[in-house]
């Protein structure tokens, strides 16, 4: 038996607070927590290299790629920056949604011209 | 060889795939190499500019207009930082006897340039058909080929830019605190054509840019440099400009 001094202590606010958290983490959906980013659907396929490594390794392919076109001068035109745009037409809605749910947020479109 | 957190991870991934998988199998496919239409540099040439000033004159800018559109150089309007790949200049003779030469000057491509010896990070290099280039990617905007450049050729883009109206999708635009200058239009070389300063001159009926390969000696450029006489600006320094001037 608990004494009523108790519920008039420190300690029951901090029970009553517990008990209504956790059912609110309980109940609430789990989207609130993780939603995962929907990058937008490609207008057309093949991606440039295998889509489940691109989702891995894309930053590496741009920043190889660009290495290779600017000091070596071979640029494949297929696998350029600007081909990207072909089939993902948007940036806000392909690149920015899963940086924005990573957090990164990379200056490439000061220079490189991509649709919004 | 150092290691990023992504390969780490990745790396215990393909340890705990070993295990499940039979040896050779992978979980993520290598990534294969596709064909496509490549735009290449070529090594060994050195690309080189031959002006007769003879031909220019003073109240054509076509070479000017048409290296702002090619490249998207935007004006701020601001003469003290305004950026300039390629400029017209006005030589006088001081003691008046010969009439005044209107010549467009530009980045010379050094052989020893400069720039690229006083740049900290790489950023400016010499390419292998003998471009002087900035990778953009790595200019910290520190300015110190600027003051090492003496023919006035690079820029700090100074503000933020919006794009131009008619912008070229081919050539990206510009961020603030990066260096730029000429690029003998690279990108179009690497295409087979000609930079858009010589097309724009030739399209004014000036023809008076000509531009070629020196290490073919029989390039136009190599046998005009060969039979006619020509100088380049600061031929004292040392630094073997390839902008070669006639009439000056
Ligand atoms: C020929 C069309 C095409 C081109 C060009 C292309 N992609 Fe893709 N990309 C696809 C397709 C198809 C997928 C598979 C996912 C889908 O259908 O949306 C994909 C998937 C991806 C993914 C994973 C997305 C996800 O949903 O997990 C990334 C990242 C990616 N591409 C980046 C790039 C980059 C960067 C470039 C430019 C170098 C590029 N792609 C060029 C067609 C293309
Ligand atoms: C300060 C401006 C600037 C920024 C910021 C920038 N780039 Fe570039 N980038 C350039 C210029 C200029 C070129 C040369 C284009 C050419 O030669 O036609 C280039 C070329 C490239 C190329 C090769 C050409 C192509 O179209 O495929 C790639 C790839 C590239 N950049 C990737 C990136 C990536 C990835 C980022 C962001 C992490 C980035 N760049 C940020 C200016 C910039
Ligand atoms: C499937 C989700 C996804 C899509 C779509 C995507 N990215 Fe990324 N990108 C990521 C993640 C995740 C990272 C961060 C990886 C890490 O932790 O370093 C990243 C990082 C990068 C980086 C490196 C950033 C840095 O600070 O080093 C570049 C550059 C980049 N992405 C370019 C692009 C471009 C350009 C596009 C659109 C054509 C694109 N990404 C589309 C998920 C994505």
């Amino acid at each position: 038996m608990i004494s009523p001094a108790f519920w008039s202590g420190r300690w029951s606010r901090a029970s009553v607070l517990f008990l209504f958290l956790f059912a609110a983490w309980i109940v609430a959906p789990s989207s609130l927590w993780a939603a995962p980013p929907q990058p937008e659907k490609a207008v057309r396929g093949p991606c440039v290299r295998d889509a489940e490594w691109m989702r891995r390794n894309h930053m590496d392919f741009l920043k190889h790629k660009r290495e290779e076109t600017v000091r070596e001068g071979v640029a494949v035109k297929s696998e350029s920056f600007l081909a990207c745009s072909g089939c993902h037409p948007s940036r806000e809605r392909f690149c920015d949604r899963c940086h924005a749910y990573v957090a990164v947020a990379p200056n490439c479109f000061e220079c490189h011209q991509y649709p919004k | 060889m150092t290691m990023d957190r992504r390969s780490v991870l990745g790396l215990g991934g393909a340890i705990a795939a070993g295990v499940a998988l039979a040896p050779g199998l992978r979980l993520i496919a290598a990534p294969e190499t596709s064909p496509g239409s490549v735009a290449a540099s070529t090594p060994g040439k050195r690309w080189a500019m031959l002006i007769d000033t003879s031909r220019c004159s003073s109240d054509c800018s076509a070479c000017v207009s048409a290296c702002r559109t090619e490249n998207n150089v935007p004006l701020f309007g601001d003469p003290e930082r305004d950026i300039h790949w390629i400029r017209k200049v006005e030589l006088r003779d001081q003691s008046q006897r010969k009439a005044p030469v209107s010549l467009p000057v530009l980045c010379n491509h050094c052989e020893q340039p400069p720039c690229v010896h006083v740049c900290p990070t790489e950023a400016s290099f010499i390419r292998h058909d003998g471009l002087v280039l900035i990778d953009k990617h790595r200019c910290i905007g520190c300015r110190y080929c600027i003051i090492a450049c003496p023919y006035k050729a690079r820029s700090l883009v100074f503000y933020k830019t919006k794009p131009p109206k008619d912008t070229n999708p081919n050539v990206p635009i510009r961020a603030a605190g990066v260096v730029e200058k000429c690029t003998f239009c690279a990108h179009r070389l690497d295409e087979g054509k000609l930079p858009a300063c010589v097309e724009a001159c030739a399209k004014a009926d000036k023809g008076a840019m000509l531009f070629g390969d020196l290490n073919d000696p029989k390039s136009e450029i190599s046998q005009r440099l060969l039979k006619e006489k020509s100088q380049t600006i600061r031929p004292d320094l040392g630094l073997k400009p390839h902008v070669h001037y006639q009439g000056i």
